[in-house]
């Protein structure tokens, strides 16, 4: 079943540009990347499963329901993590996070405690006194405490130093195995490349490609590095290479296609290294983005 | 009923503020009036100025030697500060959430948009009572010195009456204007400028007789003290355009907020 499917979704802000025709669906127990630059339209997709702005055009459905009609409903299971998390300043912290529980049907206190222990959030404090990196924390609590079916992640780990960013995203994979679904945008690619099943990348508000994170890397291009004598890079310029480049007797590209035309150039040399490698999502994300 | 007490908690301090304006203003009001009270000179001094003037301050209308005349020239003032309290507390209470960029924890929540106009509009509405009893606490009790009849209690359990139903035109256009304006940030302005708008169009309108019409434009012109005392009674075609206005107001709100987008 698909925990979200997104048809022909639109957006306007009046006339700029939110996000156009986008489509995909997010099966359960998958833990989806959804990536793109700022201003993209990452946030404004995730707003409107949150029905905080209304489609201009399309629908977002999630468990099958309509985003919009069904709003209150569908957020008794979601939990949302904002890019940037801002509270009711002169609540305490466990007062707000009492306060976020109090609107669930099932009782959150167990797993309040227990979250608030994994972050290391100290719960007495004002929410005016956090830092910033602090206030994540009670976004990540507040986000988690009602153990929701499907998570909405923000580019959450803006403000994490790395040893809360390890601990959110063991807290995240836990989750995941119980088997709840994850919608992860970020412009971070390093993160969705470790968490991430699927991905759909997005530039100005279109989807420009959606894959399995494995096929994704497969699939697209190689990266090749090749250190001989004498190299002649003009030799290499043959269909399917891309962004070839010679430094200090080397040559690297991006080959796409059959990988025995390559290897039957390389071995016209005498060559004294060869790399063969698979990119990484960065990588990827820049050829689309070029 | 979490977010109503949330709420309440939230503007309680308000209140305090509002309460000690209106005490302030009140015990100001009444030491001037110790200077009035039996003055036969002041009864010249006002009967040779100009007519307009004095209706523009609703002075003809009234004894200013009495404290019950004195009270009836008390309650434009006192309309005029529980109005202004009510517009923004209504304004306020619905546009902070996107001021605060607090929407997307509040609105993110299981909570459908109605529900939290509701609670927040009731919380408001506690507080313009909460002002409305301190105001009339601070009058009986500085009134009290200068032994008022039963004519001046009749007066002012009917100026509370009409003060109330003041409150509940401006809270409600305010809570509209929140929820219906995009540009959150000026909600507040504007509904305190349309406040003073109808507050000078009511002088206006009293000025001359052929724009007497406008009275039916300005709340201010709803309830005119001298009537509630010297006819004790409240024109009930008044109440029903107030009722109008509220039902408009809230109809609005729940309507315009419940399709907008919010914005961050």
């Amino acid at each position: 079943m698909s925990i979200i499917e997104v048809n022909n979704l639109t957006k306007y802000y009046g006339k700029s540009r939110g996000i156009v025709d986008v489509s995909f669906n997010v099966d359960e127990g998958e833990i989806f990347g959804f990536i793109g630059p700022n201003g993209a339209g990452k946030s404004t997709t995730i707003r409107l499963f949150c029905s905080l702005i209304y489609p201009s055009g399309g629908y977002a459905k999630i468990f099958g329901k309509d985003a919009i009609k069904h709003g209150p409903e569908i957020r008794q299971e979601i939990g949302y993590l904002p890019s940037e998390v801002y509270y009711y300043d002169r609540m305490k912290v466990i007062d707000l996070l009492k306060y976020s529980a109090s609107f669930y049907i099932k009782d959150c206190t167990k797993r309040l405690y227990e979250l608030a222990d994994i972050m290391e959030l100290d719960l007495k404090r004002r929410i005016d006194d956090l830092s910033y990196g602090n206030k994540k924390k009670v976004g990540i609590v507040q986000g988690l405490l009602h153990q929701p079916k499907l998570i909405l992640l923000d580019e959450p780990t803006s403000g994490l130093d790395p040893l809360m960013q390890q601990k959110f995203f063991n807290l995240i994979r836990e989750e995941n195995k119980r088997g709840v679904t994850v919608f992860f945008s970020s412009h971070i690619l390093g993160e969705v490349q470790k968490m991430c099943n699927r991905v759909a990348i997005i530039k100005e508000g279109r989807i420009i490609k959606i894959g399995e994170m494995k096929t994704l890397q497969k699939d697209n291009y190689k990266k090749i590095r090749v250190a001989a004598n004498n190299v002649d890079e003009t030799r290499f310029s043959v269909e399917g290479v891309s962004n070839l480049e010679k430094d200090n007797g080397a040559i690297r590209f991006f080959y796409k296609g059959d990988i025995n035309v390559i290897t039957r150039l390389i071995s016209e040399y005498e060559v004294s290294d060869v790399t063969i490698e698979e990119p990484t999502l960065e990588e990827i994300f820049l050829h689309y983005y070029e | 009923m979490n977010i109503f007490l949330r709420e309440l908690k939230a503007n309680f301090k308000s209140l305090v503020i509002w309460g000690g304006i209106a005490i302030l203003f009140a015990s100001i009001g009444f030491s001037k009036f110790s200077a009035f009270e039996a003055n036969t000179e002041l009864l010249a001094i006002l009967d040779g100025m100009p007519p307009a003037l004095l209706s523009a301050f609703n002075f003809n209308a009234f004894n200013l030697t009495t404290v019950t005349g004195f009270f009836g020239v008390m309650f434009t003032y006192f309309s005029l500060l529980l109005s202004v309290a009510a517009v923004m507390w209504g304004s306020e209470i619905i546009t902070k959430e996107e001021r605060d960029k607090t929407v997307e924890f509040s609105l993110t929540l299981p909570v459908p948009r109605s529900r939290l106009v509701t609670a927040k509009t009731l919380a408001a509405m506690v507080n313009c009572i909460g002002l409305l009893i301190i105001t009339w606490g601070i009058t009986l009790a500085n009134a009290a010195k200068y032994q008022p009849d039963s004519e001046f209690y009749e007066f002012l359990s009917l100026s509370i009456l009409a003060l109330f139903i003041m409150q509940m035109i401006f809270l409600t256009v305010g809570i509209f204007l929140g929820c219906a304006m995009k540009q959150h940030k000026r909600a507040s302005s504007v509904a305190v400028s349309l406040l003073l708008g109808t507050y000078f169009l009511s002088i206006i309108a009293g000025l001359n007789e052929d724009l007497e019409f406008l009275k039916y434009f300005s709340p201010f012109k709803y309830f005119n003290p001298a009537k509630l005392l010297h006819e004790s009674k409240i024109e009930i075609v008044f109440v029903w355009v107030s009722a109008g206005i509220i039902a408009a107001s809230l109809v609005g709100a729940y309507v315009s907020y419940s399709r907008r987008d919010l914005y961050i």
